[in-house]
């Protein structure tokens, strides 16, 4: 038994030993970086986004923790609703972010509405790698600009048709529906379900 | 010692240069395909990874030269795995915390560094034979020589897809006034392909013209 | 939808539609390296699906039991590749056991599964894709091996015949196999959009 205790360790004291020490050089360098990626993740890329929608805004208050919304797809997901503030301490809009499948992988987006939840002010893009100039397209202008001032939820997708008409009625980029259909399904699925869990708590 | 130190200068300037052409990476070893299809949309995500895979080839190469006269043979493999890991884990940390877009940019092919076969390719035949500092500049070579093919790669097909390199526009775009329709079929994978393959037909045919 | 529609829907999605080795660019290596002769390919795709799909499972396990959560999260891709490493001694000595002819056609191919991209790029899309089940985690692998072993049998098949066509000299060998690779490809994207 000692033998084989002893022969275990003679082979594999280094691959211990390493494990050890490439275990401590990851902790020190997750330690002294948690903090940037964090608010990488929480604080930079949301007002990121939240500037280019909303520029007016000066701050995000945290309001309803967590409102729980279920998808097309089945999946039950949590967002946080916050306030945009601009300087002058006026209300501005809502914002959350909302989730789903795009063509390529997920798709993460920040949605703005007005104070009564009755008209989009825009969204920005969080994350998304979907194909350059197809389902990319979702971060310009020409996509974009079809939901400012749109009213909030029941959006369809229409092949061809005016992009420069605001109302309900969205164009698809050419050649990336199902990333259009993904963005439309969205809010679709998000607006009406934080609108009425606000409505609950009396928010609006 | 004077014709030592002469021979040793030689012997890095090869070891050197090696990387860069007769044994590239890529058109020669034909190592690392999956980031060099991957990644070779645009210029700037091949360029991050291409600085990725020097800053993990560098610190595997100096590990394993290291602890070369430790290793036990059957566990090897396993040894240089673990390694590799631990330094792509960390370049993916600094990735995360100092560029955040490019890290949503490359997404899962930045972890996908670990099974890169340049890297454990190296460890395995040079850095487990060799000293410390011909090790480095063996995976500085190797790692130059990646990035550039990279680079090149990514180049060609970013200016096909969409007229710019390094996100300034070259070509000027018939949408905006100017001749160029862009090739939307080079950022997709048909273009990755097909752009390597020419690339490497071209190559095949310079260096027999050559010899 | 029922579980056996998502389930089917999944698996089909990782076979067609987002083929690792046609959309993600996963496996290259292999697939290059192996796809001369359409019986090694087999087995490869054999050996592949079944180290993908026990390392994507353990994988899962691994991530939801105990890594998701705690500030081990960050140890993630060194315990896949061990896990995968250790899946493929696995399947080496059982290959060597009992089919020594086919442990001896593939040789150096066989511990190099190790440091095949489709396995790791698997078990890491399955964390990313924020899967929840077990069962969905190892129809996805398993998908993703099928899908894997059809890229590089049909690969296998055309280069079989693409021996007898007269190639341009400079494209022989790598570079035509690349750019078929390239053609086939585009005949994968005709599948994009079946599935959401």
């Amino acid at each position: 038994m000692q033998d084989k205790i002893k022969y275990f360790l003679k082979q594999s004291w280094l691959l211990i030993a390493a494990s050890f020490f490439f275990g401590l050089l990851i902790a020190v360098t997750n330690a002294s970086l948690k903090e940037r990626i964090d608010y990488n993740l929480n604080v930079y890329k949301y007002n990121k986004a939240a500037k280019v929608v909303l520029p007016e805004a000066d701050n995000f208050e945290e309001v309803a923790e967590s409102v729980s919304v279920k998808t097309n797809s089945g999946k039950e997901l949590t967002t946080s609703v916050k306030k945009a503030v601009d300087s002058d301490g006026n209300a501005l809009g809502w914002a959350f972010i909302c989730e789903g499948k795009g063509f390529a992988d997920k798709v993460q987006l920040l949605v703005i509405v007005d104070n009564d939840f009755e008209r989009m002010i825009g969204y920005g893009v969080l994350y998304s790698i979907e194909t350059v100039k197809y389902g990319d397209e979702i971060r310009f202008p020409e996509f974009m600009n079809q939901f400012k001032g749109a009213p909030a939820g029941g959006f369809q997708l229409s092949k061809t048709g005016d992009k420069t008409i605001i109302d309900s009625e969205i164009v698809a980029i050419t050649g990336a529906t199902i990333t259009s259909q993904a963005v439309v399904d969205m809010f679709n699925a998000f607006i009406p379900q934080v609108k009425e869990q606000m409505q609950e708590k009396g928010l609006i | 010692m004077d014709n030592n130190s002469q021979s040793s200068i030689g012997l890095y300037k090869n070891t050197f240069l090696a990387g860069l052409w007769n044994e590239n990476p890529v058109f020669r070893l034909m190592l690392g395909m999956c980031p060099t299809l991957a990644v070779t949309g645009a210029v700037k995500p091949a360029f991050t990874m291409g600085c990725c895979v020097i800053f993990v080839l560098i610190c595997s190469n100096i590990v394993v030269s290291l602890m070369r006269n430790l290793l036990k043979p059957h566990l090897r493999i396993m040894m240089f795995t673990l390694t590799i890991a631990t330094f792509v884990t960390i370049a993916d940390l600094i990735l995360k915390a100092f560029l955040p877009d490019m890290s949503d940019a490359l997404g899962p092919y930045v972890p996908l560094i670990i099974v890169n076969c340049i890297i454990i390719c190296r460890a395995e035949a040079c850095a487990s034979k060799n000293g410390m500092f011909i090790s480095i500049i063996d995976a500085i070579g190797m790692g130059l020589g990646f990035t550039l093919t990279l680079c090149v790669l990514a180049s060609i097909r970013e200016l096909l897809a969409t007229g710019a390199i390094f996100e300034v526009q070259i070509l000027s775009l018939k949408e905006s006034g100017g001749w160029f329709v862009p090739l939307a079929a080079f950022s997709m994978p048909i273009g990755a392909f097909v752009t390597l393959g020419l690339m490497l037909g071209l190559i095949n045919l310079v260096s027999k013209k050559r010899s | 939808m029922d579980t056996f529609t998502t389930m089917l829907l999944a698996f089909i999605s990782l076979v067609l539609v987002n083929n690792l080795v046609f959309t993600k660019f996963l496996g290259i290596c292999p697939y290059l390296g192996v796809s001369g002769r359409i019986d090694m390919a087999f087995g490869m795709g054999l050996a592949v699906t079944f180290v993908v799909m026990l390392s994507g499972t353990l994988t899962w396990l691994i991530d939801h039991l105990i890594l998701i959560g705690t500030p081990l999260e960050v140890t993630r891709y060194v315990c896949f590749i061990l896990v995968i490493a250790g899946a493929v001694q696995l399947v080496e000595m059982y290959v060597r056991k009992f089919f020594p002819p086919l442990y001896d056609s593939l040789g150096i191919f066989l511990p190099l599964i190790t440091t095949n991209c489709a396995i790791l790029g698997l078990c890491l899309f399955i964390n990313l894709w924020e899967i929840d089940n077990l069962l969905e985690a190892v129809v996805r692998s398993f998908g993703a091996g099928v899908g894997f072993t059809m890229a590089i049998c049909i690969m296998a098949g055309i280069r079989e015949n693409l021996e007898l066509a007269d190639v341009p000299k400079c494209l022989r060998g790598v570079p035509i196999t690349l750019i078929t690779a390239g053609l086939l490809t585009l005949a994968f994207m005709g599948f994009s959009g079946m599935i959401k």
